[in-house]
C-alpha cells in the first residue's frame, strides 16, 4: 500500500497553500472567474424572480398586449379560490405521504446493504437505479404498471385471488400510486446519503460496544440511529423540499389530467394551467408567490427544529 | 395600461419585425425565387404519417414552395405556443386547430380567409357540413378552413356482437334506439366476453368528455358561458347524462378502471364488444386484425343522435409582417390538403369536410369509415369559451367531475354541481384574452 507516500485528497502541502490561498482570497481576480456564472444566474434566476413578484400585480395575460395594474387583487382572489387550496392540500398531503417512505425506506435499504450482505455493488446498483432514469421513463413505466385492466400490479392481486385497485382510476387512491412511484424512482438519492453517512461511522464504535456486550439491536439504537441523526435532518429537509414541487411525475402519468377527480393536482400544475393554459400570467405568478413565501416558511420553521434538536 | 408591459411587447414586435424583414429580404425568396412556408401541426402516431404524406403531396404540386413542418406536441402546450408566437407576432405562416379552440384564439390572434382567395382556387364554403361552417364562421368571417370532422363514433366486434345476438340480418349491428338498450347490448356482449361489455377510456378527460357532451346534447341540455357569468348549464340534462355514466360503468357492462390507452387496447383483445371513441383508433382496431366494424352512434336519448365532433382545421396565425407570396402558398397548401384529403379520410377513418372529397365514390366504397359520414349533419361542437374545447382546461376539469361519477365516488347530482360551480368559477373571473 502506498497510503504512506501519496497525500490524502484535500491535504495541501503546507508552505505552498497558504501563498496561493492568500492571492486568490484577497486579490481582485476572483470576480472574473464567478462572473459568467453570476451573469447566467442574474438573467435566469434573478431577474425572473423580480419579473414575476411584478407580474403578480397586474392581470397580464400571455395573449393580450394591454396589462392593468391591478394592486393586491390577485392575492386577494387566490385566498378565496378553492382550487387553489384544493391544490395546496394535494401538494401538502403528497409531501407528508411521501417524505415518511422516502426517508424510512432508504435508511432501512442503507442498513441492509452496510450489515455486509455479499454482493454489495449489487444493492447499492439495484437500489440507487431508478434514480438515474428521466421522469418521463418513470412515468410511462408506471403508466403500465398501474394499468386498471392489464397492469402487472393487478395481476399481481388476482394472482394471489384479491380484487383490482384502480391505482390511476380511484380517487381516493390516485395521490397514492404518485408516492409509489416517486418512492421507486428517487429513494436510491436518499439511500445514498444514508449510506455515506453509514461508512463514516467509526468501526471502533462497534467494536467496543460488542467488548461491552451490546447485540445487534442494541448497536443501532445507540450507536447507529444517534450518529445519523444529522443526516435525517438533512435526508428530510431535502426531501420536503423535493416533494412540495411535485409536478412533473403527476403531471406525465395522468397526462395532464390532474388525476382521477383531480386528485394528484399539485398546486405547481394549477399554476402552470392558470399561466400557460389559461393565459393568466399575473394570478398564477402570485399563487406561485404565495406558494414560494409558504415554501420559505417551512424551510425556516425546519432550521429552527433542526437547531434546537442539535442542542 | 403600464408601461412595463408595453416596453417589452414593443420590444419583441421590434425584434420581430426586424427578424421579419431580415428573413424577407434573405430567405422567402431563396434561391430560384422558392418561398418560404412555415406550417405547424399536432398530428403524432398514424395521423403524422398521414399528415406528412399530405404535405409531400403538396410539396410535389408547388416545387417553388419550401414547407417546413413543425410537429408539435398536441393539446395544451401547442395551443399555447401557437397562441404567444401569434401575440408575438411571430406565428407561422399556416397553422393547425381544432375548431372547438376557435374562441381560444379570440378576435386578434387569427387572420380571416379570403373567400374570394379560396375561389380563385376553386374551394367555396357551400362545400362544408352546414355545421361545421356554423363553427368555423365567426361574425360571418371564417376563422379556420376544415379538413375534416371527427365525431364520437361506435366500434363493435361483429364475432361478439353476432354471438350476443345484436346484429340485424345483414350482418350489421341492429338499431339501438335507448339508453336501456345500449345497456343491454353491453350486457350481453358482457357474457360473451366473460370481461366487459363497452369500453371507454374512463381516466382519459377527452374520451369521457366526448360521451357526456353528446349525451347532454341529445338530452336537449344547453350549455351557455357567457363571460363575466353566471354559467347557465341544464343541470338536469347533466345529472341524467351522468347517471347513465355511472350505471354503465358496473364492472361488468363498462370498466371504471380503463384509461386512455387501455380502452382501445381492451377492444383490440377482444375484452369488449363496444368502444366509444373518436374515429381514428380504428387504425388501432385494424392492426389488431379483430373483426370490427364502425357506425354512426346512435341516439340514446330523445330523436337525433347529436354526437360531439371536432374538426381539424387551417387557421393564418395573425403575423407582426405578411409576406404575400408566402400568404398565398398558405392558401395554395391549405387547398391541396382539403383536396387530398381522401387518403387522411381512408386512413385516420376522418369524416371529410370537403364534399367533393365525402361524395367521392372512392370515399363512400371505404368500409367501415364511410358508415357514419351522417355524423358530420348532427355534430355538437364544445361550448364557446376561451378555455374549451378539444385540450382545453374545460375538458380535463370535466374529466374529473365525470370520472368521480363513474368511479362512484360522486354522485351524478354532485358531479352535476361540481362541473357548474367550477365553470362559474372560470366565467366569473373574466376572460384574459
Amino acid at each position: 500500500m502506498t497510503a504512506g507516500t501519496v497525500a490524502a485528497p484535500g491535504r495541501v502541502a503546507p508552505g505552498t497553500a497558504a501563498r496561493g490561498g492568500r492571492s486568490l482570497v484577497g486579490g481582485r481576480g476572483g470576480i472574473w472567474f464567478v462572473l459568467p456564472f453570476l451573469l447566467v444566474y442574474a438573467a435566469f434566476v434573478l431577474w425572473p424572480l423580480v419579473y414575476g413578484l411584478s407580474l403578480s400585480f397586474f392581470d397580464t395575460s400571455l395573449v393580450r398586449s394591454e396589462s392593468q395594474f391591478v394592486g393586491l387583487a390577485n392575492y386577494a382572489r387566490l385566498f378565496s379560490d378553492p382550487e387553489v387550496w384544493r391544490t395546496l392540500g394535494v401538494t401538502v398531503l403528497f409531501t407528508i405521504g411521501s417524505t415518511i417512505p422516502l426517508v424510512a425506506v432508504a435508511l432501512v435499504m442503507a442498513l441492509l446493504v452496510q450489515t455486509g450482505v455479499r454482493g454489495q455493488w449489487f444493492w447499492r446498483f439495484a437500489y440507487f437505479a431508478p434514480f438515474l432514469l428521466p421522469v418521463a421513463t418513470v412515468a410511462l413505466i408506471w403508466q403500465w404498471l398501474f394499468s386498471g385492466d392489464y397492469g402487472l400490479l393487478n395481476g399481481v392481486l388476482s394472482g394471489l385471488g384479491l380484487p383490482a385497485v384502480g391505482w390511476l382510476t380511484e380517487p381516493d387512491i390516485g395521490l397514492w400510486s404518485v408516492v409509489i412511484l416517486t418512492v421507486w424512482w428517487t429513494v436510491g438519492f436518499n439511500f445514498l446519503l444514508y449510506l455515506a453517512a453509514l461508512q463514516a461511522i467509526p468501526a471502533q464504535l462497534y467494536e467496543a460496544a460488542e467488548i461491552d456486550g451490546a447485540g445487534g439491536w442494541r448497536r443501532l439504537f445507540s450507536i447507529t440511529l444517534p450518529l445519523l441523526n444529522r443526516t435525517t435532518g438533512l435526508v428530510v429537509v431535502l426531501q420536503v423540499l423535493a416533494s412540495l414541487k411535485l409536478f412533473d411525475q403527476a403531471y406525465i402519468l395522468y397526462q395532464a389530467n390532474g388525476g382521477p377527480g383531480g386528485s394528484a393536482t399539485p398546486i405547481l400544475q394549477y399554476v402552470y394551467e392558470t399561466g400557460f393554459v389559461d393565459y393568466r400570467l399575473g394570478y398564477a405568478s402570485a399563487i406561485s408567490y404565495m406558494f414560494f413565501v409558504l415554501i420559505i416558511l417551512i424551510a425556516l420553521v425546519q432550521a429552527r427544529l433542526s437547531r434546537r434538536s442539535e442542542l | 395600461m403600464t408601461t412595463h408591459r408595453l416596453s417589452r411587447r414593443t420590444l419583441l414586435r421590434a425584434t420581430a419585425v426586424g427578424a421579419g424583414a431580415a428573413v424577407l429580404s434573405s430567405c422567402a425568396r431563396g434561391p430560384g425565387g422558392a418561398v418560404d412556408l412555415a406550417y405547424w401541426n399536432f398530428f403524432g402516431g398514424s395521423d403524422g404519417e398521414l399528415m406528412v404524406k399530405l404535405v409531400n403531396d403538396f410539396r410535389a404540386e408547388a416545387p417553388g414552395v419550401r414547407v417546413t413542418g413543425t410537429t408539435l406536441d398536441w393539446g395544451p402546450p401547442y395551443y399555447t405556443k401557437l397562441a404567444m408566437a401569434c401575440a408575438g407576432g411571430r406565428a407561422p405562416d399556416l397553422a393547425t386547430l381544432h375548431a372547438s379552440r376557435l374562441a381560444t384564439f379570440g378576435r386578434d390572434l387569427l387572420d380571416e380567409w379570403d373567400l374570394a382567395e379560396l375561389a380563385a382556387r376553386g374551394v367555396s364554403i357551400e362545400e362544408f357540413p352546414q355545421p361545421v361552417l356554423d363553427r368555423v364562421l365567426v361574425d360571418g368571417r371564417l376563422r379556420a378552413l376544415p379538413l375534416d370532422t371527427h365525431p364520437l363514433v361506435l366500434y363493435y366486434n361483429t364475432d361478439i356482437c353476432e354471438r350476443a345476438g345484436l346484429l340485424a340480418p345483414d350482418g350489421t349491428l341492429a338499431p339501438i334506439t335507448s339508453a336501456e338498450q345500449m345497456l343491454d347490448a353491453g350486457r350481453r356482449a358482457a357474457e360473451v366476453t366473460g370481461s366487459i361489455g363497452i369500453s371507454l377510456g374512463i381516466g382519459e378527460s377527452s374520451h369521457v368528455w366526448m360521451v357526456f357532451w353528446s349525451l347532454f346534447r341529445q338530452l336537449g341540455g344547453e350549455m351557455r358561458l357567457p363571460d363575466g357569468g353566471p354559467a347557465e348549464v341544464d343541470r338536469d340534462a347533466a345529472v341524467q347524462a351522468m347517471t347513465f355514466l355511472r350505471e354503465m360503468c358496473d364492472g361488468t357492462i363498462c370498466s371504471p378502471t380503463l384509461d386512455g390507452q387501455s380502452a382501445p387496447a381492451a377492444f383490440a383483445s377482444e375484452q369488449a364488444g363496444f368502444l366509444f371513441v373518436g374515429p381514428w383508433e380504428v387504425t388501432s382496431a385494424r392492426e389488431a386484425e379483430i373483426p370490427f366494424s364502425m357506425t354512426q352512434f346512435p341516439a340514446l336519448f330523445g330523436d337525433t343522435p347529436f354526437v360531439r365532433a371536432d374538426s381539424h382545421s387551417f387557421v393564418l396565425p395573425a403575423q407582426a409582417s405578411v409576406d404575400p407570396a408566402a400568404r398565398a402558398a398558405a392558401y395554395d397548401m391549405a387547398v391541396s390538403m382539403l383536396r387530398n384529403s381522401l387518403v387522411w379520410a381512408t386512413g385516420g377513418g376522418h369524416i371529410p369536410a370537403l364534399s367533393a372529397v365525402a361524395a367521392s365514390p372512392e370515399y363512400r366504397a371505404e368500409q367501415p369509415i364511410s358508415n357514419y359520414r351522417e355524423a358530420a349533419q348532427v355534430v355538437e361542437f364544445d361550448p364557446e369559451t376561451y378555455f374549451s374545447g378539444s385540450g382545453s382546461t374545460l375538458m380535463s376539469r370535466a374529466g374529473q367531475s365525470l370520472q368521480g361519477v363513474a368511479t362512484r365516488a360522486l354522485t351524478p347530482e354532485q358531479g352535476a354541481d361540481d362541473l357548474i360551480g367550477w365553470l362559474d368559477e372560470q366565467i366569473t373571473f373574466g376572460s384574459p384574452l
